[in-house]
């Protein structure tokens, strides 16, 4: 798979950004359309690239979701990005650390658009961000398994960012927002682009250095939500619905169901 | 451990009605369940037919055997029997994580594998989704699925068994 040159103004806010990008500012690969950016992670991650390497695409074909949703990503109108990450390399609690990586890179997206335009987003459970109930942003993290301890676990983590307004198919007009939409006026992709991996080098090292609070108190902060709001779900089948109870310290979000306290973990949770 | 220790621990289990046993000796770690005794799968149902393959004395017909050794377990030979010279293999693969059990890449498609499918080292054989992260989990093994232990998008915990490989 061929590359294309990183644009210019990628070039420059890079360059401008350098010290906080961490590792996020050694190895940057752009396409002007590719398949999927996390497609082309993982690729590499097999190839044995090292944490922090960076793709970028102005579109993709085959942008995809959780389960198998698609991520529509014309050219343009969004910001696709995947990083490479090894959260099992914790110093502390290894395994708090993976559990708490989706939750973190929540926050850090959300700090990094609102450094970039002032723009203050939401976070529903787990990692998408919102103004007011439509999507302006989503996360796709997905561990490649790798044979051995947990601590080998390397994760292909991926965001995509409705920068400005596009041709939504009909069935998500209604729930899709953009940066431009919401602030009127043009953002600039390429600073959106480096203050939420600057963000998210930030929110990383605190995963890494056993910094779990920072990440709790800020999630918590931004995600209204997660408290005495109305959700429903499916638990392996069954259908459940209950009020949000807040999220525990590995980041599951709790919900009163009746009488007792369910813990959800995975699956969709959709606010009514 | 020989055939005499392991026909031991099977006896041990037997005289004084264990539902289940678990010993790790020597870096080897044994779990002899009986048939009926946990809920959802019986081991005895993943072994189904191999049984000759399988040279345990009579009175273990009625458990299943075989080693599980961690996250990523190593296969462990079973003795050899009076005629068989082959050496046959039963790895299980473990959940790593506690999380959602999905065995398709997404809802519409097919499942990744099935009980009969050849697998290679590294192929992928299901996701566990946990905190929007989905895992994919690899085959360690050469071989062949004989059993699949947990329905499509139920939980599962930590070291719960997802799939019995018979290695190559």
């Amino acid at each position: 798979m061929v590359s294309d040159p990183l644009p210019r103004d990628f070039v420059e806010a890079f360059d401008a950004l350098r010290e906080p990008l961490g590792p996020f500012g050694q190895r940057h690969i752009f396409f002007d359309t590719i398949g999927s950016t996390n497609d082309i992670v993982a690729a590499l991650s097999a190839e044995g690239a090292d944490e922090g390497v960076v793709v970028i695409a102005d579109a993709q074909t085959a942008g995809r979701g959780r389960r198998g949703r698609t991520w529509f990503s014309p050219p343009g109108a969004g910001l696709y990005v995947s990083v490479l990450l090894a959260p099992g390399r914790a110093a502390t609690e290894p395994v708090r650390a993976t559990s708490l990586l989706t939750l973190a890179a929540g926050v850090a997206l959300a700090e990094g658009i609102e450094g970039a335009t002032g723009l203050s987003a939401d976070i529903k459970w787990p990692n998408d961000l919102r103004v007011g109930t439509r999507k302006l942003a989503g996360i796709l993290a997905e561990g490649a398994a790798v044979p051995g301890p947990p601590t080998a676990l390397r994760v292909v983590l991926g965001f995509g960012i409705n920068v400005g307004p596009a041709a939504y198919p009909p069935d998500l007009a209604a729930r899709a927002t953009s940066l431009e939409s919401e602030l009127g006026r043009p953002v600039d992709r390429a600073l959106v682009c480096v203050h939420a991996l600057a963000s998210l080098a930030a929110r990383y090292g605190d995963l890494m250095t056993g910094r779990f609070d920072a990440i709790l108190d800020h999630w918590r902060r931004r995600a209204p939500g997660h408290v005495g709001a109305r959700v429903r779900w499916q638990d392996g089948g069954e259908p459940r619905s209950g009020v949000t109870a807040g999220i525990d310290d590995t980041g599951a979000l709790l919900v009163h169901v009746g009488a007792s306290l369910r813990r959800v973990i995975a699956g969709e949770v959709i606010w009514e | 451990m020989d055939l005499d220790q392991l026909k031991q621990i099977l006896r041990l289990v037997q005289d004084h009605g264990l539902s289940e046993l678990e010993i790790e000796h020597e870096g080897l770690r044994l779990r002899v369940r009986r048939d009926g005794a946990g809920p959802g799968v019986t081991p005895s149902a993943a072994l189904a037919g191999p049984s000759a393959l399988y040279p345990l004395p009579p009175e273990a017909a009625a458990s299943g055997v075989w080693p599980a050794s961690g996250v990523l377990p190593t296969g462990v030979a079973t003795p050899a029997s009076d005629a068989a010279d082959t050496e046959l293999e039963l790895a299980v693969v473990k959940s790593p994580i506690v999380g959602t059990f999905y065995r398709s890449p997404e809802p519409t498609a097919p499942a990744f594998v099935e009980v009969g499918s050849t697998v290679k080292k590294g192929q992928v054989l299901c996701i566990i989704e946990a905190m929007k992260l989905l895992n994919e989990i690899d085959s360690g093994y050469d071989g062949e699925v004989v059993n699949v232990y947990v329905e499509n998008g139920q939980p599962v915990q930590y070291g719960e068994r997802l799939f019995a490989i018979r290695t190559k």
